[in-house]
């Protein structure tokens, strides 16, 4: 296969300066800044609600919309609060973290490499905590909140195109990048699927 | 493997602008690739789920359909009192625990379902009312031992305590806890049905049924599947003898 000089690999400064080259590099700081701003507001969300619910036993979240969509219960249950906390703070820091970082990006700031290791590590840990809550919900405490979800889909979003990001122009990255919507669909998908099996009953009783 | 600096600036520029033309290409045809694949993704998956909502449509806790053998009025996981051996005569009852009326009828209801025991199937169906605060709770509660087979005693508990829980803007939870420790049940298992989302599906179940019924309050009474006027005391029994001679 010939090369173009976009495959050319370069070290050092050079590597920051070809960064823009990397799949995804121009618009991975807009999807910090917007699935930011959008993860923010979920979890800030789920804390409000998690503090009227403290003060209320009887309250009734906005998103507690039928058995199945319901926020109440989810927000109840220990998986609430792995590590003693309520989740949604972590989403309540991280996401602030994740928008600030894509607006500096925006405003012109080129991490080192480093830092793209530290967003990786960050990226990754939400991206499989995201999944133990997923399937926690599912299997476990059988309902799903619709905050949480929007959660969910974010984690999802910004682990995907950060990896990408970072795999840059290797043989995995750009094979993953060539096909990253395919395999975004796939895993979403597999999700959805997860979900419409495990409430077949309720949502076939919807129509 | 690095691409070495060339001698030639101009032929390298002409070079770098077919080559940028190219990647330009190479990434419409992947963008193309990709959306053609997602698509194909997206259509095989809902293919897939309707194929089979068509072939099991509404087998779900509240669905419309209903199984062999039920009906509106009785579904197989209503709750009966007592069953009568030749199941001609069926009295169904859509109550709130809630309700003063309900537990006005409550000891008529008990003492008709012994007279007739073994005559008549007496059913029960929950109809929390949304303007009685622990109505809801109250099914649940019920709902959360019929699971450990202690219905009966449960909504015997519920009405000889209503004056003690109902009409109140608080929630009962801890009262009806109490109710259900006070009759030795399991309580882990109690409280886990108690919180279930499965368990107020059910009680919906029942609601949803009710409404599609015309159900407009509680409590509300279907003899064989036509609704009794209950004015006097009379009535209900007038009615049932009535059932049971035609």
């Amino acid at each position: 296969m010939q090369r173009s000089p976009d495959d050319l690999t370069l070290s050092g400064d050079e590597q920051i300066a070809g960064e823009a080259d990397r799949p995804f590099a121009r618009s991975l700081p807009w999807l910090l800044l917007v699935g930011g701003l959008v993860g923010f507001a979920a979890a800030f969300t789920l804390t409000v609600e998690k503090i009227a619910l403290l003060r209320d036993p009887d309250y009734v979240p906005t998103c507690s919309i039928n058995p199945i969509l319901s926020c109440g219960s989810v927000m109840r249950t220990p998986q609430a609060e792995v590590f003693g906390f309520p989740n949604p703070l972590i989403g309540v820091a991280a996401f602030a973290a994740l928008a600030a970082i894509g607006a500096a990006m925006l405003a012109g700031a080129r991490p080192r490499p480093w830092f793209w290791a530290g967003l990786q590590a960050g990226v990754t840990f939400g991206v499989v905590f995201v999944h133990w809550l997923i399937w926690q919900s599912l299997y476990v405490i059988g309902a799903l909140c619709p905050y949480c979800m929007v959660v969910w889909v974010v984690t999802i979003l910004l682990f995907w195109y950060v990896t990408l990001v970072n795999l840059g122009r290797t043989r995995a990255g750009r094979l993953l990048a060539e096909y990253h919507a395919v395999a975004l669909t796939a895993w979403f998908l597999l999700i959805i699927g997860l979900i419409t099996v495990r409430f077949w009953d309720y949502w076939s009783s919807l129509i | 493997m690095a691409f070495k600096s060339p001698q030639n600036t101009t032929a390298s520029g002409a070079r770098a602008k077919i080559d940028a033309a190219r990647a330009q290409d190479r990434r419409r045809a992947a963008r193309k690739r990709n959306m053609t694949i997602v698509a194909s993704l997206v259509a095989a998956f809902a293919v897939i789920v309707a194929v089979f909502l068509a072939v099991d449509p509404g087998s779900g806790p509240d669905g419309d359909t209903l199984a062999a053998g039920e009906s509106r009025y009785v579904r197989s996981d209503s709750h009966r009192l007592t069953t009568a051996a030749d199941g001609k005569v069926t009295l169904v009852e859509f109550l709130d625990f809630e309700c003063e009326a309900c537990r006005g009828m409550y000891p008529l209801v008990e003492s008709l379902r012994k007279e007739y025991e073994g005559r008549v199937t007496f059913v029960v169906r929950y109809f929390p009312l949304p303007g009685h605060f622990n109505a809801e709770r109250a099914a649940r509660a019920v709902e959360a031992a019929a699971q450990q087979d202690k219905f009966e005693i449960m909504y015997q508990r519920m009405y000889q305590t209503q004056t003690e829980w109902g009409e109140k803007r608080t929630p009962a939870d801890e009262y009806f806890r109490g109710l259900a420790q006070g009759l030795g049940m399991d309580m882990a298992a109690w409280q886990k049905a108690y919180e279930d989302p499965a368990t107020l599906a059910r009680v919906k179940k029942d609601v949803a049924d009710g409404q599609a019924l015309g159900v407009q309050g509680t409590p509300t009474f279907y003899l064989n599947g036509t609704l009794v006027q209950v004015q006097m005391q009379d009535d209900l029994k007038k009615a049932i003898d009535a059932a049971l001679a035609g």
